[in-house]
């Protein structure tokens, strides 16, 4: 049983418990009322309702399976940052489990704080960044199955969309642009000196991560998540392809922009970057979404490199992919605490001509494998 | 001029990632982390560290030389009644001036004020940093800790009892006890050279009177003003003695001076004060208590 049967069977259910009132006040109010009750239940009872509220179902757990996953990477985050640099790290809020309720408590901070926009802000592209990129980076997750049966981009049958990895990349690279028109619409010199230097480092590293997963592709034979999962039920790809995997995990970094690549948010040159005129929920929104792209860097590193859902039987396969992103982004983590920025006059030499070549080497190092037949 | 460094890819990437994992390691799988969760654990502090005052009332003799130095002027003498020990002076201290530079406890001639390594004064009135004598007293407090002052065994000299026999000075091995005579009166006393003196103890065995008496004397920090006497300006009034804290003015009859009365028989004989520099803690009462300019006392205001 696959993620969308689950979830329709749910809300049929459901719908099935509401009917039975739906049909009684039918039967028991005057005619036109009963009517329109009637009617009311026969549009639940539908094929297309049940299907779409499943859907929205499926939707709602991968959701919440991210943000969950989200409050626990800021809590990892936050810890590991402090036994590194020999502290103990949130401690009080909840003293119980570790101090995991800090994250709640900050974004009810958050909540009360006064939202404000600035003055000379353009309007429009204040309010819609934000949304553009929270919405773009929810939406890599869609394509991302964390098992063969727990997705949201599936047809009737249960497969999945066959260029699920290229819409994922897609997505997740919309980011930039909304960070550009974030710092542009601040009117504020430091919003928009990290907005272009978003787009500059965009320019260096889509190029070799794109040629990596091209490299992946290739080894695999198919643009979907659950083909190239299937291929690396034997080895990993991280194995034979592993100057790729090093590229593409400090291309993922660039593309999540976490410390040695935070260009657009460096804190010690520009204030906080372009999230600097944002305050309140929206600086939240924006926190708790970077947490997000870091989840689905790990998902996406997992899934092309890392084995997917394989491992040992007795743990599900969704909970193998959960304890691999996690792991990636502890790995992502100990990168981002102990590393130095990168100058952004060296971004674009370093992402020219040190992560493209080597990204070529590894897609003739794939194609080599694909035309020796070991793949 | 020296050459840089050039700095690789271990240098950017992989000590870097080395070192925080062993910092990982060390604290949190070996260890701990170096910080302390402060309102529940507290670091240890060292036994020389500077916070609250505390007073041994027992010890202190009201000298007020810590009044003196203070350079915030926080602390200030109160007059107090004791059961125990009656009519005293003793320090209180304002700790919202305070600077904690422990001057008074250096000062103190009798190691009655020390230094705690007490820290958490703040408070949200004012008023209530002010510490009287009563707040900071703490009796048992040089018992609870060892004394970071050495002593000194000296013999200290009694003079209402001393009869001049010049015992003392011929017994002493140093040669460091001389007789000096004293203006006026016509005897002389034991005057002790306190940095030859090795506290051999032979001076107070010796004394028929028991006047020399060897006592513990703390090592000072601070060089002391001594009181300079002016012999012809003295009225002996006995001011300079009852103001002393150290007891080391001593009031001495002059045979000779006696004034004779219309009856014809004699009156008392006039009095001078015989300072005992061995007590003397330098501390200026009998400089302001004398009304008469018989007392210089240079480096103390009066």
């Amino acid at each position: 049983m696959n993620l969308f049967e689950f979830c329709y069977g749910l809300m049929h259910w459901l719908v099935d418990i509401l009917n039975n009132i739906w049909y009684w006040l039918g039967d028991f109010l005057p005619w036109k009322f009963g009517d329109f009750f009637i009617a009311i239940g026969d549009l639940a009872k539908a094929h297309g309702t049940i299907a779409v509220a499943a859907i929205l179902l499926e939707v709602l757990i991968i959701f919440i399976i991210a943000l969950v996953s989200v409050l626990n990477f800021i809590w990892l985050d936050r810890k590991f940052m402090g036994r590194i640099f020999d502290f103990y790290g949130p401690y009080y809020v909840g003293y119980r489990i570790g101090g995991w309720l800090q994250n709640l408590a900050d974004g009810m901070k958050l909540f009360v704080k006064e939202v404000i926009t600035p003055s000379k802000a353009d309007k429009a592209g204040f309010l819609l960044a934000p949304v553009v990129f929270v919405a773009s980076s929810v939406l890599a997750l869609s394509t991302i199955p964390l098992s063969p049966d727990f997705g949201v981009a599936v047809n009737r049958a249960g497969d999945f969309v066959p260029a699920g990895a290229l819409f994922a990349f897609a997505a997740f690279a919309i980011a930039p642009f909304s960070i550009l028109v974030a710092g542009w619409s601040s009117n504020n010199k430091y919003t928009i000196i990290g907005g272009m230097r978003s787009a500059a480092q965009m320019m260096s590293y889509e190029i070799p991560l794109l040629l990596t997963v091209a490299s992946v592709c290739l080894m695999a034979g198919s643009f979907s998540f659950v083909d190239i999962v299937a291929a690396q039920s034997n080895i990993w790809f991280a194995i034979p392809l592993a100057l790729g995997f090093i590229v593409f995990l400090v291309c993922i970094v660039a593309e999540v922009e976490i410390q040695p690549f935070d260009l657009p948010e460096a804190e010690a040159e520009l204030v906080e970057g372009w999230t600097t005129e944002y305050s309140g929920m929206r600086f939240g929104l924006f926190m708790m979404t970077s947490y997000l792209r870091s989840y689905v860097a790990g998902a996406l590193v997992t899934a092309l490199f890392l084995g997917g859902w394989h491992g040992f039987d007795f743990i599900p396969g969704p909970i193998w992919f959960l304890i691999k992103a996690y792991i990636v982004f502890i790995v992502l983590t100990w990168m981002r605490w102990s590393l130095p920025r990168i100058r952004v006059d060296q971004i674009l030499q370093f992402g020219w001509t040190r992560l493209m070549p080597l990204a070529m080497l590894n897609l003739l190092i794939a194609a080599a494998f694909k035309t020796l037949g070991w793949f | 001029m020296a050459q840089a460094q050039k700095v690789t890819f271990s240098g950017w990437v992989v000590r870097p990632m080395m070192r925080t994992m062993t910092q990982f390691i060390r604290s949190f799988v070996t260890g701990k982390p170096n910080t302390v969760l402060y309102p529940y654990q507290k670091l240890d502090l060292p036994p020389t560290y500077r916070g609250l005052q505390t007073l041994d009332f027992k010890k202190c003799i009201g000298c007020g030389n810590c009044v003196e130095i203070c350079p915030n002027d926080c602390m200030w003498l109160e007059k107090l009644e004791d059961p125990e020990l009656g009519k005293i002076e003793r320090p209180g201290v304002d700790i919202g001036r305070c600077l904690f530079c422990g001057f008074c406890a250096e000062v103190c001639p009798t190691c009655a004020i020390h230094m705690t390594s007490e820290f958490e004064l703040a408070n949200r009135d004012r008023s209530k940093l002010v510490l009287g004598p009563t707040a900071i007293r703490d009796d048992t407090y040089h018992e609870r800790f060892a004394e970071e002052r050495q002593k000194q065994r000296l013999p200290v000299l009694d003079l209402s009892k001393c009869t001049s026999c010049e015992k003392c000075a011929g017994e002493c091995p140093e040669m460091c006890v001389a007789m000096m005579p004293m203006d006026g009166v016509g005897t002389s006393k034991p005057e002790i050279s306190l940095h030859k003196c090795t506290s051999c103890g032979k001076c107070a065995e010796v004394c028929p009177e028991k006047c020399l008496v060897m006592t513990d004397v703390y090592e000072q920090y601070f060089e002391m003003p001594e009181p300079k006497f002016v012999l012809k300006s003295c009225t002996g009034c006995s001011a300079c003695a009852k103001a002393c804290p150290a007891d080391a003015i001593y009031m001495l009859e002059m045979p000779g001076t006696e004034k004779a009365l219309k009856d014809g028989k004699k009156g008392k004989p006039k009095k001078r004060a015989v300072f005992v520099l061995e007590k003397c803690v330098g501390c200026g009462r009998c400089f302001r208590a004398c009304k008469f300019k018989a007392i210089e006392m240079p480096g103390v205001e009066k």
